[in-house]
C-alpha cells in the first residue's frame, strides 16, 4: 500500500508541517510502510463490534458551574515570546 | 531503603547529586536538574524526620520524566519546541508525591514527546544504557530507567503509552510499572496519546514501587478519565501468599521474533513462580498480533490533535520575523518538532482525514474492543498473564532508527495492555547475552496489588534486581 | 425559470454559565483582555477538559423546550484546524451524537399560517477566543478571555422558504432561549449569533441545489438583508446559466452585500473523532424529567395564561409575551395594581414602549419599577389625574427619576374634578365664544372638542375630561 508523495504533502500542510523535497520523499516511504503495517486489520472481521474510545466503561463526571479560575494573566504568559498590552500576537491575518 | 533513617536525607540528595555529576555525562540520562531546591528541601526533610513526624515519602528523592509539568522548573519533553517552557503548574501526580514530602531531583531524558521506544528521538541526545553505553536504554522513559539503574536517583516516574516504562525497564534491569488507564492523574502530563497514556513508576524493587504508587496514585477531578477508586495500600499487601494462583501464558507471544536464548530466559524465571506455587496455563489471546498496527492507528491520530497546540503563540518554539500566518505556523513546528513526531502527526492525520476515518481510526477502535475482549476472557480463567517484556535485550543505538516499523514491533508484548487499559509490569529475570531482560505481567483493571505482590515475592527468592552494571560497582 | 428559495439557519448561543464550559473561568463580558483564560482555556501543555454541569442542563432545557429527542448518550468530538483563536488548534464540539435532535418549533409566515421547522440538532462546544485586527499595525492581537465559553449551537432544518421566514424562525429561538434563561440573547456582544445557509432549486423539485453559508450576522436586519442579497445574487447567476460556488460568505452592512469569505480553514476536512479526554456523556430519564418538571411557562403557555386569568386581549398578550423582560414587567406591575389589567396592558404596549423606542433602551435601563408604573396607572383610575397628563408624568419618571406622586404635587398636575369650578369655567367659555356656540347649534357638533379645547387650556389640561363633556353638553342644551 504505498501512498503518493502529493497525498503526503496535503496531509502534511493539513498539519502544518513542512519539508525539504527529499524529506518528503523519506516520508513517504516510510509512511507507506507503516501504513502497509496497518492493513493487517483489513484481515479481521468487525462488522459488530462497537469501537472503543475509552479502556473503562466510564462515563463522563459532571462539574458544578462555579467560578474557580482568578485572573493570573502575568504569570501564565511568562512562556509567550512576543506579547502586547497583554495580547498574544500572531502575523496578521487577512479576511 | 530510606526508611531505617541510617542516612539522613540530605547525605542522600548529595551523593545523588555527586554521582550524577560523575556518571550522567556517560548516559545523559538528566536535562535538568533541581540540584539546589533539592538540597535545601532534603535540610527541611531532616528536620522534619528529627521531630519524629514525617510523612510517608519525607525525604525521598526521585527524578521526573521530562513530561510531567513541574511547576518554575522547565519541562521540555525531550523536544525543542518545548526547550524554554516552565510550567506554572504542577502535575497532579507530581504535587502528590511533593505533598507526601518527595523530593525532586531533577527532570529526565526522554523521547521526543514520549514517542520512541529507543529513547534516539530526544533533542536532547540519546541516553545511553549503563549496562552497555553503545546500547539504548529503551524508551520513551529512557532517561527515568537509566537514572533508577545506574544508581542517579532511587526511584523515577516515567510513563507509559505503549510500553514506555516496560521496555526500558526491561532494558535496564530494573522494575517498571504501568498502572491501569484512570488510575493515576494525567493532569500535567503532557499528552501523547490520551486514551493511552499512565504515569508509571521505574524502581529497583516492587516494594519502592508499592510505596510511591500509594501516594501517586488517586482520584483527580481535574481528569475526566480519572477513576474514583480508593488506593489501596499496597506496600501492606506485597507478602500475600500466591500459592495456588494461576497465570497463563499467550501461546502468541511465543511466535518468530523471541529468539531462543530469551525464551529459555523467560522459562527458566518461570520455574521460581512455580516454586511459590503458582500454577501455570496456556492461554490464547488471538488478536494479539493486531496490536501494533491497531496501535499505531490510534496513537498517532490522538498525538495529531494533542500536538496541534504547539504554534509558538502562547508557549513553545517561535521563530521570529515571520509575516505570514500559514509560514509561521509551519516553520515554527518544522524547527520545533523532529522526525519522528512529524511522522506520528502526518500519520495520525492521515488516519482521520475524509475517506479514511472509517477504513483506519474506526477500525482500529474496534479491534481495540477484540483485543480487550480477548483479556476479558483470560482473566476469567487466569489470575493474571505473564510473558517476555521484549523480544530481545538492548539493541543498539542507530541499529533501528532508519527503519520506523523494525522500531515499532519493539512493543509487540507490551502494547496490547495499554489498549486494554490494564496494569502491567516488568521486572528483571535474568540475563541475555550479558544484558538485562524483563519479564512481564499483566493483570485484571486496578489489580496492581497483583502485580506488585508477585513480583515482590519472586525479588525476596532471586537477585536479578540487586544486579548492578559493571562499571557502577564502587556505588 | 422559477425558483424556490431553501433556508437553513444554525445559531450560536452562548450559555449563561457562571463558568466556562470545560474550565472553572469567569464567563463575564468585556473583561480586560486574557484575564479570564485560565491554562486550560491556554489550552497549556497537559492539561484536561472537565464538563460543566450547567451547561448539560440549559441544553436540556432547549431540547425540551423544542419538542426534541435528548440523547441518552451523546459524544464530545474534536473538531481539528488551525487558527491563531483556537488555543488547542482543535474546537471541543459534538459530531456524530449529539445532546439533542429532531426538534421543531412554529413560525407564522407572512399570510398568518403556522409552519412548522424542524431543528435537526442542537449541540454543546466551547467558543473559540478573539482575533483583532485593527489593533496593531503589523499583527493581529489575539484575547482568550472568550475561549472555552459554553455554546449551544442551533442548526435548523433547511425548511425556510423567505428572508422573513428565516427571521421568524430565528426570532424564535432568540425568544425561547431568553424565556428558558440559558442565553441573554445579546447580539451586540456576540451572546447570540447566526450563520445562513441559502440555496435555490427549481420550484416543485426537491433536490438541494449548491449552497453557500453567510456568517457574520449579528442582527435581525441583517439576517434578513443578507438573505435577501444572497437569493437575489444567486438567482441572477443561475438564470444566466452560471454555477453557485459553494462558499463561506460574509455580510457588509454598510454595502450591504454578500462576498467571498478568504476562508480561515483553506481545507474543510476537520478530522472529527471522539475525544479521548471526555467519556461518553450520559443522561438518565429522571434528570431529564426533573429538568422538564422545572421549565419555566414558555411563550405559548403564557399568551393562553393571560387571556384566561388576566382577561386582556390576544393579540395585545401575543405582543406583551413576545418578550420575556415585557412579560415579567407586565406580571409584576398586575400584582401591584390588580384592578385593571387590560389598562396596564395597553399603557405598556403604547406609552412605555414608546419611551423605550424613543430613548433606544431596554426594560431593565428604563428606571421605572413595576411598582411606581403600577402606581401611576392606580392615579390615572382614581382619577387624580387624567390620561393624557398622565403621559407626561411618566416621561418625568423616566428622565428625573422621581415617583408619580411627587410630580403630581410639586407641578400641581391633580385634576380637576370639582363641578362647581368645572362649571363656572364653562359657563366662561361658553359666553367668551358665542359664535361658535352658534355653529355648534346649527349643527356642526365637531365644535364641542374646540370649546373643551378651551377649558383644558384654562386649567392647564388638569379638567376631568369626562366631567367636562357631561357639563358642557347639558349647559350647551339648557341654552
Amino acid at each position: 500500500m504505498s501512498v503518493k508523495k502529493s497525498e503526503i504533502a496535503y496531509i502534511s500542510s493539513l498539519s502544518k508541517l513542512k519539508m525539504e523535497d527529499a524529506e518528503m520523499e523519506n516520508y513517504t516511504r516510510q509512511i507507506s510502510e507503516i501504513l502497509e503495517m496497518i492493513q493487517q486489520l483489513e484481515k479481521v472481521d468487525t462488522h459488530d463490534i462497537e469501537p472503543m474510545a475509552h479502556p473503562l466503561n466510564m462515563k463522563q463526571r459532571l462539574r458544578l458551574d462555579l467560578v474557580t479560575e482568578e485572573n493570573r494573566r502575568e504569570l501564565y504568559q511568562k512562556n509567550a515570546v512576543v506579547l502586547e498590552e497583554g495580547f498574544y500576537k500572531v502575523p496578521k491575518v487577512i479576511e | 531503603m530510606l526508611r531505617s533513617r541510617d542516612i539522613s536525607s540530605h547525605e542522600i540528595l548529595e551523593m545523588y547529586i555527586q554521582r550524577i555529576s560523575e556518571h550522567d555525562s556517560s548516559f545523559n540520562s538528566y536535562i535538568t536538574l533541581n540540584q539546589e531546591v533539592a538540597l535545601e528541601q532534603s535540610i527541611q526533610a531532616d528536620k522534619l524526620i528529627e521531630s519524629g513526624d514525617p510523612l510517608p515519602l519525607t525525604g525521598i528523592p526521585y527524578a521526573g520524566k521530562d513530561i510531567f509539568c513541574t511547576q518554575g522548573i522547565k519541562t521540555t519533553c525531550g523536544s525543542k519546541m518545548l526547550e524554554n517552557f516552565i510550567p506554572p503548574y504542577d502535575a497532579t501526580v507530581i504535587s502528590n508525591l511533593n505533598n507526601q514530602g518527595a523530593i525532586l531531583i531533577g527532570k529526565t531524558n526522554m523521547d521526543e514527546f514520549a514517542m520512541g521506544s529507543s529513547n534516539e528521538t530526544s533533542y536532547f541526545g540519546p541516553v545511553h544504557n549503563p549496562w552497555d553505553l553503545a546500547r539504548s536504554p529503551g524508551g520513551s522513559s529512557g532517561g527515568s530507567a537509566v537514572a533508577v539503574a545506574a544508581g542517579l536517583a532511587p526511584i523515577a516516574l516515567g510513563t507509559d503509552t505503549g510500553g514506555s516504562i516496560r521496555q526500558p525497564a526491561a532494558f535496564t534491569g530494573i522494575t517498571g510499572l504501568k498502572p491501569s488507564y484512570g488510575r493515576c492523574s494525567r493532569y500535567g502530563m503532557v499528552a501523547f496519546a490520551s486514551s493511552l497514556d499512565q504515569a508509571g513508576i521505574l524502581a529497583l524493587t516492587a516494594e519502592d514501587t508499592a510505596i510511591l504508587l500509594e501516594s501517586m496514585a488517586g482520584f483527580d477531578p481535574m481528569d475526566s478519565t480519572s477513576v474514583e477508586a480508593d488506593v489501596p495500600k499496597y506496600s501492606g499487601l506485597l507478602n500475600v501468599s500466591i500459592e495456588g494462583k494461576t497465570v497463563g501464558i499467550p501461546k502468541e507471544f511465543f511466535d518468530e521474533g523471541l529468539d531462543a536464548e530469551s525464551e529459555q530466559v523467560f522459562l527458566d524465571a518461570i520455574k521460581v513462580y512455580e516454586s511459590l506455587g503458582v500454577q501455570f496455563k496456556d492461554i490464547s489471546l488471538p488478536h494479539l498480533g493486531l496490536s501494533v498496527p491497531t496501535y499505531y492507528v490510534v496513537a498517532p491520530a490522538e498525538c495529531s490533535s494533542n500536538l496541534a497546540r504547539y504554534d509558538g503563540i502562547r508557549f513553545g518554539y517561535r521563530h521570529d520575523e515571520i509575516d505570514d500566518l500559514d509560514d509561521f505556523y509551519l516553520t515554527n513546528r518544522q524547527i520545533g518538532f523532529g522526525a519522528e513526531v512529524k511522522r506520528r502527526i502526518i500519520t495520525g492525520t492521515y488516519v482521520l482525514s475524509a475517506g479514511y476515518y472509517d477504513a483506519y481510526y474506526l477500525k482500529a477502535q474496534k479491534v481495540r474492543q477484540l483485543i480487550s475482549q480477548d483479556f476479558k476472557k483470560a482473566f476469567q480463567d487466569v489470575d493474571a498473564i505473564m510473558g517476555p517484556t521484549t523480544q530481545t535485550p538492548a539493541f543498539k543505538i542507530g541499529e533501528k532508527i532508519d527503519d520506523p516499523v523494525t522500531m515499532y514491533m519493539n512493543d509487540i508484548y507490551t502494547i496490547s495492555a495499554n489498549l486494554a487499559g490494564l496494569p502491567a509490569i516488568s521486572h528483571p529475570c535474568g540475563f541475555v547475552q550479558s544484558l538485562p531482560f524483563g519479564l512481564q505481567i499483566i493483570a485484571p483493571h486496578f489489580a496492581e496489588t497483583e502485580l506488585l505482590n508477585l513480583t515482590h515475592l519472586f525479588q525476596q527468592e532471586t537477585d536479578w534486581h540487586q544486579k548492578q552494571p559493571p562499571d557502577l560497582n564502587e556505588a | 425559470m422559477e425558483w424556490e428559495v431553501v433556508i437553513g439557519l444554525e445559531i450560536h448561543a452562548q450559555l449563561a454559565c457562571k463558568s466556562k464550559i470545560f474550565s472553572g473561568s469567569s464567563t463575564k463580558f468585556g473583561i480586560e483582555q486574557n484575564t479570564q483564560a485560565s491554562l486550560i482555556d491556554l489550552g497549556y501543555p497537559g492539561v484536561l477538559p472537565v464538563l460543566n454541569q450547567e451547561a448539560v442542563v440549559m441544553a436540556i432545557k432547549f431540547g425540551l423546550a423544542v419538542n426534541a429527542q435528548i440523547a441518552e448518550r451523546s459524544i464530545f468530538a474534536r473538531k481539528n484546524y488551525f487558527y491563531p483563536d483556537l488555543p488547542k488548534g482543535y474546537q471541543i464540539s459534538q459530531y456524530e451524537l449529539p445532546i439533542v435532535f429532531n426538534g421543531s418549533l412554529e413560525i407564522q409566515t407572512q399570510n398568518g399560517l403556522q409552519k412548522r421547522i424542524g431543528i435537526t440538532r442542537a449541540h454543546l462546544e466551547e467558543d473559540a477566543g478573539k482575533s483583532i485586527h485593527d489593533k496593531f499595525e503589523q499583527e493581529t492581537a489575539i484575547d482568550l478571555n472568550r475561549a472555552g465559553i459554553p455554546l449551544l449551537e442551533i442548526v435548523s432544518e433547511p425548511e425556510m422558504s423567505s428572508p422573513k421566514e428565516a427571521t421568524a424562525y430565528m426570532h424564535k429561538i432568540h425568544q425561547i432561549v431568553k424565556y428558558l434563561e440559558i442565553c441573554d440573547g445579546n447580539m451586540q456582544e456576540g451572546s447570540f449569533r447566526c450563520d445562513a445557509n441559502v440555496s435555490l432549486r427549481p420550484k416543485a423539485t426537491s433536490k438541494l441545489g449548491t449552497r453557500t453559508e453567510i456568517k457574520n450576522l449579528n442582527s435581525f436586519k441583517f439576517v434578513e438583508k443578507a438573505i435577501a442579497y444572497e437569493i437575489a445574487r444567486q438567482e441572477e447567476l443561475l438564470n444566466a446559466g452560471k454555477e453557485i460556488t459553494q462558499e463561506t460568505r460574509l455580510y457588509d452592512s454598510d454595502m450591504d452585500e454578500t462576498r467571498t469569505m478568504r476562508t480561515k480553514e483553506e481545507e474543510n476536512d476537520y478530522r472529527y473523532f471522539p475525544d479521548p479526554d471526555l467519556l461518553p456523556l450520559e443522561i438518565d430519564k429522571s434528570m431529564i424529567e426533573q429538568i422538564r418538571s422545572q421549565l419555566p411557562e414558555l411563550f405559548e403557555a403564557k399568551v393562553q395564561r393571560y387571556v384566561r386569568d388576566y382577561g386582556i386581549k390576544e393579540n395585545d398578550a401575543v405582543k406583551i409575551a413576545d418578550t420575556i423582560e415585557l412579560a415579567r414587567y407586565f406580571e409584576k406591575v398586575t400584582t401591584v395594581f390588580n384592578s385593571d389589567n387590560q389598562l396596564v396592558a395597553n399603557w405598556i404596549l403604547t406609552e412605555l414602549l414608546f419611551v423605550l423606542n424613543r430613548d433606544r433602551l431596554s426594560i431593565d435601563q428604563l428606571g421605572v419599577s413595576p411598582k411606581s408604573f403600577a402606581q401611576l396607572l392606580q392615579r390615572i383610575t382614581d382619577g387624580t389625574i387624567s390620561g393624557k397628563i398622565a403621559k407626561d408624568v411618566f416621561d418625568s419618571m423616566v428622565h428625573e427619576k422621581k415617583e408619580v406622586d411627587v410630580i403630581i404635587q410639586s407641578r400641581g398636575l391633580e385634576q380637576i374634578s370639582d363641578v362647581g369650578e368645572i362649571e363656572s369655567i364653562i359657563v366662561e367659555v361658553l359666553e367668551t365664544f358665542p359664535d361658535q356656540l352658534q355653529e355648534y347649534l346649527n349643527g356642526k357638533e365637531k365644535i364641542l372638542g374646540f370649546f373643551v379645547g378651551q377649558v383644558m387650556q384654562r386649567t392647564q389640561g388638569r379638567a376631568n375630561p369626562s366631567i367636562v363633556n357631561e357639563i358642557l353638553k347639558e349647559k350647551i342644551k339648557n341654552n
